[in-house]
């Protein structure tokens, strides 16, 4: 019951169109990529499906329910989660207090301290620091504490943005491997705004190109990986920087 | 393209014009039609235009709301009392005036002139201070500053007579008088508004950051925003003294702040048009609503609305204009003849 | 000499008084980025609560006849009925609107209940006398000290302590930090933002419940004007401590009380009158040394 439908959605900010009709379906437990150059909107796909910029023309339906125009806080309880661009860690808070923020949702209480206690075996270092104010912890490390504290919710669909930002690649080797075991473990539908076509084959999944606003392109991730190291080849373009 | 950039120029000086068009029709018909209370009322009226005018020259153009302007206005106001009261006046009530200012009978304008620079030097040196600050913590210091002035006023008995009032003041400040200064004030508002510095204060309006990352010095716009502000609003200082022959450090303090600002966000902070429409709007209000305090005569009885409702409705009209419309009546726009046609958008 | 310990106990409660109405402000600055000039009104609101309304000069007592044991409670909850109220009428219909925008609005509703206040109550101030027992002198450490200032300075300390437990223990408190730092990304982990704010307006409501209740049986009147004064000093206090710094309210709260009764005791006889001016220039200059407050919050994040 966690399908998720994007329908003919826009986004504008002032004046500035970022989403124009935008239209995706993603199935419950699917992987799913969102690949697109700078500015083609993206994060802003991400932040309206969940409540965090309005929608001027669309709608957005969770299992089934029509979402678009609830408040984020009434779309987190529908089981939809986002780790955000830049993460937006409570640096304030310590490792623990961060982990704990989003769990006034949950309706399995019992099940929160197994759940920390699972977040800290994925995330070893957490646990050892989870006294320390967050705001202190490395770039990788505060990664890890969003996705931990976006799962801290007990969601049913995740969305990622850009989790590889600003990371070393080992460390984003890293975050991909807890990503799909977690995602096995619990059945989650996972959506990943990653950049690199490459990657995303080499994780598995499908993926949707976004351009100007709009979906451009969809199909599975290992095609269009092989397509940019065939663009890499004739036009010497990266294939990291999908254009 | 030179054509039209010279229209626009041409358009943005045809607002002072029509704002001082409006007001002087206002007075005019009050003049005519109206009895001696009305006139008082124009007179109070266009020192408030005055005051306000002169506020939203730092507020309107920097963006920064400032709660310590009435401050400055304290300061003309006592200044012109100390030139232009009779000498023998001041030996008594004000005994340790400098000797200089206890012997000074000036004339009426250079006195307001006077008060004005002064108000205008207290800026320079208190705003040298505050402007270092920005945003919120900048407003707090200027409600600071409010509470400085207030304080040093209601307690330098030899000087300022603290907390009894100073009497005797010339009345000359009558609705032509006062007009004349409302006038003064528009046109030194538009032609600072349109000068380079007022062009790049307002760029720093919107974004602070953004505006000092492009190279401009906004502490220096701002600085002098406010010593030209504070002129004026010294100047009104003293034509209020001079409206009502009455001083007290308590008409200069959290009332006025409250009434003036209310005229500028009602009317609209972001445009010149909405602070002269503030203060006319609320002034005919206040109008309306000091004499349903008088009470009205209705059907035999005598309805009176009670002490403290005026302020009471004022708030509520403030409160509603920012909920419901929080560019002011103007929308920040400016009143304005369209010149040669439409521009293409 | 008993001069030190005497200026001490001034010292730390007036500075109690003035922390107490600077975490009101804060606790509200933190979460919605709102500069609460309606702060002081709601302490006298209180004030005045505890008195029959009528224009006459002698105060009836009304609220104020009932046992401690049910006024406290039944004034912090009035205090925290009319902030939460204040925001239902007010500033939750200004949740888009600008930071300046609300500032102003908020002065505005703060005139509109100060002049509430003056209809009903009329201008003069009016004697109270809330528990005159507690202004017996009592004697500690070679001080004589009302009991009320030992009781003002334990009641700040149970109120912080309470505060600090209730942010750092519970579940809305953790929301409400979470929420002050970054109010979207609280959201979008499913914290309601009316659930906080409300609480934060609550609380905020008690708090100067609670310094009206401490002022009015320290000074004996209830004026229509005693909001403004204890408002801006607070506020002051607010900024200096780092806008939406909780302990930074609190530490500046303190350090105010502390300069006004050292100004009051060591400015020469002349100049006291002008103590308040003093303390304001001082306020000022210690916002040009350190603009973002003596104790800035961590993250003064935006709000998107
Ligand atoms: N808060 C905002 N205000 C105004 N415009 C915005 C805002 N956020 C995004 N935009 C604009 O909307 C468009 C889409 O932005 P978005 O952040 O969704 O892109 P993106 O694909 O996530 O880009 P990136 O790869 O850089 O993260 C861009 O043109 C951007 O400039
Ligand atoms: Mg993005």
């Amino acid at each position: 019951m966690s399908k998720l439908g994007v329908f003919d959605v826009s986004v504008r900010y002032g004046k500035v169109p970022a989403l124009t009709d935008v239209s995706l379906q993603i199935e419950e437990g699917e992987r799913v990529f969102i690949s697109g150059p700078n500015g083609a909107g993206k994060s802003s796909l991400l932040k309206a499906i969940c409540g965090a910029v309005p929608t001027t023309h669309g709608r957005i339906e969770i299992g089934g329910m029509l979402v678009a125009g609830r408040p984020p806080e009434a779309i987190a309880r529908l089981g939809m989660t986002m780790v955000p661009e830049g993460r937006d860690i409570f640096g304030t808070l310590t490792v623990e207090e961060n982990l704990r923020v989003g769990t006034g949702i949950r309706r399995d209480r019992d099940a929160i301290e197994s759940d920390i206690d699972e977040i800290y075996e994925n995330f070893p270092i957490l646990g050892e620091r989870r006294q320390a104010n967050a705001g202190a912890l490395s770039g990788g490390q505060q990664q890890m504490l969003a996705i931990g504290r976006g799962l801290m919710t007990n969601p049913k669909v995740m969305m990622v943005d850009e989790p590889s930002l600003g990371l070393a690649p080992n460390i984003v080797d890293q975050v991909y491997e807890t990503l799909i075991r977690l995602q096995k473990d619990r059945g989650l539908t996972l959506v990943i705004v990653e950049q690199s076509s490459a990657r995303a084959a080499r994780v598995g999944g499908r993926m949707v190109l976004l351009r100007g606003g709009t979906v451009v392109d969809e199909g599975d991730a290992a095609e269009f990986a092989e397509r940019d190291l065939l663009k890499e080849a004739y036009f010497g373009q990266s294939a990291e920087e999908p254009a | 393209m030179q054509q039209t950039h010279k229209q626009k120029r041409l358009s943005a000086w045809s607002t002072p014009i029509l704002l001082i068009a409006v007001l002087l029709v206002f007075v005019l018909l009050i003049a005519v039609l109206g009895d001696n209370s009305l006139a008082r009322m124009a007179a109070q009226t266009m020192i408030r235009v005055v005051f306000v005018v002169g506020l939203w020259i730092f507020v309107g153009n920097s963006g920064v709301v400032s709660f310590g302007h009435v401050g400055y206005m304290a300061i003309g106001a006592y200044c012109s009392a100390w030139l232009t009261l009779k000498p023998q006046m001041k030996g008594m009530f004000l005994p340790d005036l400098w000797s200089f200012l206890a012997n000074a009978e000036w004339p009426v304008l250079p006195a307001a002139i006077v008060s004005g620079l002064l108000a205008a030097l207290v800026a320079l040196v208190s705003g040298a201070a505050i402007l270092r600050l920005t945003g919120i913590a900048a407003s707090i210091a200027t409600f600071a500053f409010l509470a400085i002035v207030h304080t040093v006023y209601s307690s330098w008995e030899g000087v300022t007579g603290a907390t009894s009032s100073v009497v005797g003041l010339t009345r000359y400040a009558d609705h032509w008088v006062t007009l004349g200064w409302a006038v003064a004030a528009i046109l030194v508002a538009s032609i600072y508004a349109n000068s380079a510095s007022g062009l790049a204060l307002r760029a720093t309006r919107e974004d602070e950051v953004a505006a000092s990352a492009s190279g401009i010095d906004m502490y220096r716009h701002r600085l002098l925003a406010l010593v030209v502000s504070a002129f004026f609003t010294g100047v009104a200082g003293a034509l209020f003294g001079h409206s009502l022959g009455v001083l007290n450090p308590n008409s200069f303090y959290l009332g006025v702040t409250f009434i003036t600002l209310a005229m500028l966000v009602v009317g609209g902070i972001g445009s010149l048009t909405g602070a002269v429409t503030g203060v006319l709007v609320l002034s005919i209000l206040i109008e309306v609503l000091v004499r349903m305090e008088r009470g009205v005569e209705l059907g035999g009885t005598n309805l009176a609305l009670p002490a403290g409702a005026q302020e009471i409705l004022i708030g509520i009209v403030m409160i509603l204009v920012l909920i419901l419309r929080p560019t002011g009546l103007s929308g920040g726009r400016e009143l304005r003849l369209r010149l040669g046609g439409r521009r293409p958008n | 000499m008993n001069a030190i310990p005497q200026l001490f106990f001034d010292a730390m409660s007036l500075g109690g008084i003035y922390a107490m109405a600077a975490l009101g402000i804060a606790l509200i600055f933190g979460v919605m980025n709102l500069v609460n000039f309606a702060h002081g009104e709601y302490i006298a609101f209180c004030v005045f609560a505890l008195i029959v309304p009528s224009t006459d000069a002698v105060a009836v007592l009304f609220l104020g006849k009932a046992p401690a044991l049910l006024l406290i409670p039944i004034l912090l909850a009035l205090g925290a009925a009319i902030a939460v109220a204040s925001e239902f009428v007010v500033f939750r219909h200004m949740r888009k609107a600008t930071p300046v925008a609300m500032m102003i609005s908020s002065f505005a509703l703060g005139f509109v209940i100060q002049n509430s206040l003056l209809l009903i109550y009329g201008s003069r101030p009016k004697a109270i006398s809330l528990w005159p027992d507690l202004n017996k002198p009592v004697s500690v450490i070679g001080a004589s000290v009302p009991l009320l200032q030992i009781i003002v300075i334990l009641a700040t300390l149970v109120v912080v302590v309470a505060l600090a437990l209730l942010l750092k223990k519970t579940k809305i408190g953790l929301e409400m930090r979470a929420a002050a730092e970054n109010f979207t990304m609280a959201r979008l982990l499913g914290v309601r933002a009316n659930v906080v704010i409300t609480g934060a307006f609550a609380l905020s409501g008690a708090l100067a419940a609670a310094v009206a209740m401490i002022m009015v049986t320290q000074t004996g009147v209830a004026d229509i004007r005693m909001g403004g004064q204890i408002m801006l000093v607070a506020f002051i206090a607010t900024v200096i401590g780092g806008l939406g710094s909780l302990p930074g309210a609190v530490a500046a709260g303190f350090l105010i009380g502390a300069a006004s009764v050292i100004l009051q005791a060591f400015l020469p006889l002349d100049a006291r009158p002008f103590r308040d001016a003093f303390l304001y220039t001082f306020v000022i200059v210690i916002l040009l040394v350190r603009p973002q407050g003596l104790f800035a919050a961590h993250s003064a994040k935006p709000r998107v």
